[in-house]
């Protein structure tokens, strides 16, 4: 497909899945629907975090940071100002912080950077209770102004849509191919004129915009939030799951996990969490060992590979135990013995 | 304040520091070694402690005799774990980069894994039994007789290690992959062998660790992380791979935070502990103790 196909086809994509969770609230149960906006959060979530740690490899933790931040500028904005005027803010703020950070650790590669970025989402969690239990002497708000349902699930599901379209779009500008350039070699980047501190920190930075406004969205879902909930760990943890198991590099890959997973996640996790989290911990090993290219790389061909692996694999093991193998070792042996005479 | 409580206040900061130390010393040993960084690193701790606490409240066990016990046991589980993930990781990854990105993540599958193992198994409440806790006066100040027990054997299990990396020929080979992974394999180290022990060895020290904490503080499922995370502090603290430096930064860091939580207030330990973390790699990504133009 040239080009120009492709972005027809992810657009008309986009528009079947958008059109249909348009509609899903009309006829759908009250489950399904929680289940959808669960679903919508983590797209909205996985595919902007893919845009940026994706493209370049920056293994960031601090999804969770920005969503809290977010949820917090909801609980403290929400009373004064109007609802998309709020979410704006949320994801200003988020950005803000973004900017703060990444000009301070994106210097920073690797192992270095995914500890860091964990380490100042804890650092601010535990100032925000810090900050609660001495100054305000509270843990936690409650939300009173809660818009409706229905304003919840269309801002989430705009949200999901912009942050694949905004995917769409910067794969094919310059600033697209100059994160990839990062990602595959940022000395030679550099070399080729790529301004990469400001191209890193701006790709952060939408990153942390998309989770602070997904976290100002979804803070109202909660009508009650403290530190714990909206900063949880888990929901970066999460994020990056998603991401890697769908396919980092991939454009639909996070949206077919992201499905997988809430449906996975809300089937399971009432009944059985340890079970829900085992599976998700097993499933992250697997992936990570035998499909690093994410569920999105799945072709018949990674099926065959898998069959021809195992049918060697057996193979040997069989001529392991009947022996062969040392025949063949005395074989060769004896070949060399032969060959020296003549 | 007098001196007695000074000494009182610094002491038992260095208790805490001896286990922080022990469990960097495991960590350490991993990254520096394979560049895995073992983020389940504190589960298998979590793991040690259970393991001691039922053997000791169902067969009355003496935990002293728990602590080889746990380290065998995690050491194979090591080996298993390093037999059925990393190898199959080094054998696939490209590059060192991407083994370590890799390496994360199955890090992280691991966490969750056996942490809410646990919890399913064993019930999210708090555990614990008692094991020597009369008091021991030292001059003026007084400690439990547990904690005294578990600083010591710390102490001792550090120095073991450190002892075995200095002296042994083993150590030698250790220390070489270290330094030049290629180096060494041409020299004729065998990493195929290395590895494998060494993963085991950094998990069995968390299982001593975990075995030592549960004498004296009660466990739960989730108390892996935090140590987990104390441990990370300590290496950068240190430098990574240096194992004189994780020993060091371990005390280090529980005096710290034994001052900061008596001069300001408890809840302000993990906010300490983060600030001191982030300003250490901000400022000195290459440890505290290394000396400059050596590479860690």
């Amino acid at each position: 497909m040239t080009s120009r196909q492709l972005l027809i086809r992810d657009v008309l994509v986009l528009l079947a899945f958008a059109g249909w969770s348009l509609a899903l609230p009309a006829y759908a149960s009250e489950f399904v629907v929680s289940m959808a906006l669960t679903c919508l959060m983590y797209v909205a979530l996985s595919s902007s975090w893919g845009l940026f740690c994706g493209s370049t490899r920056y293994l960031s933790l601090a999804t969770s940071a920005f969503f809290g931040i977010g949820a917090y500028s909801t609980a403290l904005l929400l009373g004064d100002f109007g609802w998309v005027e709020t979410i704006l803010m949320g994801s200003a703020a988020a950005a803000l912080v973004a900017v703060v950070m990444g000009a301070a650790v994106l210097h920073l590669r690797g192992t270095y950077f995914a500890v860091l970025t964990f380490g100042m989402t804890e650092l601010i969690m535990h100032a925000v209770t810090y900050f609660e239990k001495s100054v305000t002497g509270t843990v936690g708000r409650v939300l009173t102004v809660v818009p409706e349902r229905d304003t919840i699930y269309l801002t989430v599901l705009a949200l999901a849509v912009l942050s694949v379209a905004v995917s769409i779009v910067v794969r094919r500008t310059r600033f697209g191919l100059a994160l990839m350039g990062i990602g595959a070699d940022e000395q030679r980047a550099q070399t080729l004129g790529v301004n990469t501190r400001w191209i890193k920190i701006a790709g952060f930075a939408i990153t942390a915009a998309f989770a602070g406004a997904v976290g100002a969205a979804m803070a109202v879902r909660w009508t009650y939030i403290d530190p714990h909930t909206v900063f949880n760990p888990f929901i970066g943890f999460q994020t990056v799951l998603i991401t890697l198991i769908g396919g980092v590099l991939t454009l639909w890959g996070p949206l077919l996990a992201a499905v997988i997973f809430s449906v996975l996640a809300e089937s399971l996790r009432l009944q059985f969490p340890q079970i829900y989290l085992m599976s998700l911990g097993l499933l992250l090993i697997v992936c990570v060992l035998y499909l690093p290219g994410g569920l999105a790389s799945l072709r018949w061909e990674t099926f065959k590979g898998w069959w021809y692996d195992t049918r060697d694999w057996a193979k040997d093991i069989q001529r392991d135990l009947t022996g062969e193998n040392e025949r063949e070792k005395q074989r060769i042996k004896r070949r060399e013995k032969e060959s020296h005479f003549v | 304040m007098s001196i007695s409580a000074w000494l009182e206040l610094i002491a038992s900061g260095l208790i805490t520091g001896g286990i922080y130390a022990l469990v960097a010393l495991g960590l350490n040993l991993q990254y520096g070694l394979m560049r895995i960084l073992n983020i389940a690193h504190g589960e298998f701790l979590m793991v040690g402690a259970y393991l001691t606490w039922l053997f000791q409240t169902s067969y009355g066990l003496s935990p002293l005799l728990m602590v080889p016990v746990s380290f065998v046991v995690l050491l194979v589980l090591g080996v298993v774990v390093h037999f059925l993930c990393f190898r199959r990781l080094t054998a696939t990854s490209p590059n060192l980069d991407v083994f370590e990105a890799r390496g994360l993540m199955v890090a992280f599958g691991l966490m969750f894994l056996v942490q809410n193992f646990a919890s399913w198994m064993w019930g999210g409440e708090l555990r614990g039994y008692d094991y020597m806790t009369e008091p021991v006066k030292l001059g003026e100040a007084q400690f439990a007789a547990n904690k005294l027990l578990v600083f010591f054997l710390a102490l001792v299990f550090s120095g073991a290690l450190i002892v075995l990396l200095r002296m042994t020929l083993l150590g030698k080979g250790v220390r070489a992959l270290m330094q030049s992974p290629i180096g060494a394999q041409l020299m004729g180290i065998d990493t195929k062998r290395l590895h494998p022990l060494m993963f085991g060895i950094g998990l069995g020290l968390s299982g001593i660790a975990g075995a030592l904490l549960s004498m004296a503080y009660t466990i739960t499922p989730f108390m892996g992380q935090p140590y987990t995370v104390t441990a990370l502090i300590v290496i950068t603290l240190g430098g990574f791979g240096s194992m004189g430096g994780a020993l060091i930064g371990g005390l280090f860091l529980g005096v710290i935070e034994a001052l900061g939580m008596h001069f300001s207030n408890p809840s302000l330990k993990a906010l300490l502990s983060y600030a001191i973390f982030i300003a250490v790699l901000l400022l000195r990504p290459e440890g505290l103790f290394t000396r400059k133009g050596r590479k860690a």
